[in-house]
């Protein structure tokens, strides 16, 4: 059992298990986030709050280092979540809009980092994570901020669901998606922030569509798409890391563990795209037809 | 010509070019697509340099790749166009970093991909941003009526016995080309900002597409320039500085806006109160 052996081995190392750790918490989030932002289409939106954090990273590292990158990208979390909502909300602004000025916070985290002296190598850091090297601290508020932006989602799940698929009907009930909306952005920004030390600022978007995708070609049960995407998150970044200690340790190759993640996480998606395909194909026009309790598609607002 | 005027003539050109093409992606609604777009690049950026070819050449061989990858997953039931950009888009970065892993002997800096290094462009670089805009020129000047008509009203154009796939396949060219020129100046992550910025401006102050294809890329331009000389001024990249003189124009449009918005609203409250106070004095 030589290939399977360092999937197991590999994490007897400390920063390795910890690496794990980060990875397999930002899943479960991700499952949960994940699958609401594919259903409500909000991947534009996502990448736009990914940027918008960038600058609190960049701030609150000049400032104080790597604790206050944490406080810098949880002030802007906040704010840019609450924002952008209201934005997308009074239907002002166009997508081309949401990009200007989230483009625009993150020329503002670039202009911030690049005054530093000791620029080299940081900029990197911010942008692509440094998985191997979190440290305890870090492992802790990832997982704290992440629980919170579990226990955010998990307690409004089914009006998130709702919302998803009928807001009039949201409406008519008596639930106010605008609340529901910010719980959800706030959720996304939380996300982001946790990952942000260990994927980095722009590798995280992965974390937040890639599972949501792969479950909804996996299965068409509504509540099937959350254990999937998780699941499949877990896995991918355990073979992900894996991966990279392997080729690192034996392969003499020195493999960039966060974009080694996140490959295989594309990769991933990528075998289930041809799964589907497939089974489509053999399926034929049994599929066309929607059995009871299927998915249907959701309404995008 | 020193190289900070060659660095001031490519950012002209290069926000000529991004205003003109971003009206093409605002009125389309394109921007995440040219947002993925311009993110994907970077791989492609980086293959070329391990490889030693053209940074350009390399961008453009990986857009192709990636507008056939995109545009296969949006026609996937359950999937769709958003789902497609922002896969790729992230797969992207993840590559770019993988590669310059693998070459840690790389002599070019990555950040550089990531925000753009305009001081450092080279004369055959700014020869083929000007050749992009005289394309682009052209292709607005002699089919923009068309592209307009398939753009506000498709199946109107469908109608009129039109085909629709040579526009789309036309604008997708443009857009390439110019996330492709684009990137050396201002990077990948921070292009969206030049290309999408000045149109959605122009799109706030014009009353016609017309003129909207003519402020665009002037403020494109104008956006090259402050950024360039703003850079050097206040000692900061020159990428991000463009950036922000581009979200600027964006922004300042968005309040001239506003004031013309109270300017109007106001006298119109001063022509209700006049004709009320004629209407009482003749009671």
């Amino acid at each position: 059992m030589d290939v399977f052996t360092p999937l197991i081995t590999a994490f007897d190392l400390p920063f390795m298990a910890r690496a794990l750790l980060v990875l397999v918490v930002l899943s479960l989030v991700a499952g949960l986030v994940g699958v609401l932002v594919n259903l409500r289409g909000l991947e534009f939106i996502s990448d736009g709050l990914t940027h918008a954090v960038f600058p609190g990273v960049a701030i609150g590292f000049v400032w104080g280092g790597r604790d206050g990158l944490f406080v810098g990208a949880m002030a802007a979390a906040l704010i840019a979540a609450v924002v952008l909502t209201v934005i997308v909300k009074r239907a002002v602004t166009s997508d081309a809009a949401i990009a200007v000025v989230f483009t625009a916070m993150f020329s503002v985290g670039i202009i911030v980092v690049s005054r530093e002296t000791n620029y080299v190598g940081q900029l990197d850091a911010l942008l692509f994570g440094r998985l191997l090297t979190v440290s305890p601290a870090e492992v802790n508020q990832t997982v704290i901020v992440c629980l919170i932006a579990l226990i955010m989602v998990g307690f409004t799940l089914k009006e998130q669901v709702f919302r998803a698929f009928d807001r009039e009907g949201t409406v008519a009930a008596g639930y106010r998606p605008l609340a529901l909306d910010i719980v959800l952005n706030v959720a996304i920004a939380l996300v982001v922030v946790a990952a942000s030390s260990a994927v980095g600022n722009l590798l995280v978007l992965a974390v937040l569509i890639v599972p949501g995708a792969v479950a909804r070609l996996v299965t068409n049960r509504l509540w099937l798409l959350f254990p999937v995407a998780a699941g499949f998150a877990i896995v991918a970044a355990w073979v992900g890391l894996a991966l990279g200690y392997e080729a690192s340790v034996n392969g003499g190759v020195d493999l960039p563990s966060g974009a080694t993640v996140v490959l295989v996480l594309v990769a991933g998606y990528g075998m289930a795209l041809v799964a589907r395909l497939a089974l489509d194909r053999i399926g034929g026009h049994h599929r066309t037809r929607r059995a009871v309790g299927q998915l249907a598609e959701p309404v995008v607002h | 010509m020193g190289y900070f005027e060659q660095a001031l003539l490519a950012a002209v050109l290069i926000g000529a070019l991004s205003g003109l093409v971003g009206t093409l992606v605002v009125l389309r609604q394109r921007t995440f697509f040219a947002q993925a777009l311009t993110h994907a690049t970077f791989p492609g950026a980086v293959g070329a340099a391990i490889l030693g070819v053209s940074i350009p050449l390399g961008a453009a061989i990986a857009s192709l790749f990636i507008v056939g990858i995109m545009t296969m997953i949006g026609r996937i039931n359950r999937q769709g166009n958003q789902v497609a950009s922002g896969i790729l888009l992230t797969a992207g970065f993840a590559l770019g970093v993988l590669l310059q892993g693998l070459n840690p002997s790389l002599p070019v800096k990555v950040d550089s991909y990531l925000v753009g290094s305009i001081l450092t462009v080279t004369s055959n670089d700014v020869t083929l941003v000007a050749v992009v805009l005289a394309f682009a020129v052209l292709v607005i000047v002699f089919l923009g009526k068309q592209i307009v008509f398939s753009t506000f009203d498709a199946n109107g154009y469908r109608a009129a016995g039109y085909r629709e796939w040579p526009i789309e396949l036309l604008t997708l060219v443009l857009i390439t080309a110019t996330v492709v020129t684009a990137m050396p100046a201002v990077g990948a992550i921070l292009a969206i900002a030049l290309i999408a910025a000045p149109a959605a401006a122009a799109r706030i102050v014009s009353r016609t597409t017309t003129q909207m294809f003519v402020i665009a890329p002037v403020l494109g331009a104008v956006s090259g320039l402050v950024g360039v000389l703003l850079s050097r001024s206040l000692d900061v990249a020159a990428g991000p500085a463009i950036a922000l003189a581009a979200a600027g124009l964006f922004m300042l449009a968005l309040v001239l806006q506003r004031l013309a918005g109270t300017v109007r609203a106001a006298h119109e409250a001063d022509a209700r109160r006049a004709l009320r106070r004629s209407l009482r004095l003749k009671a």
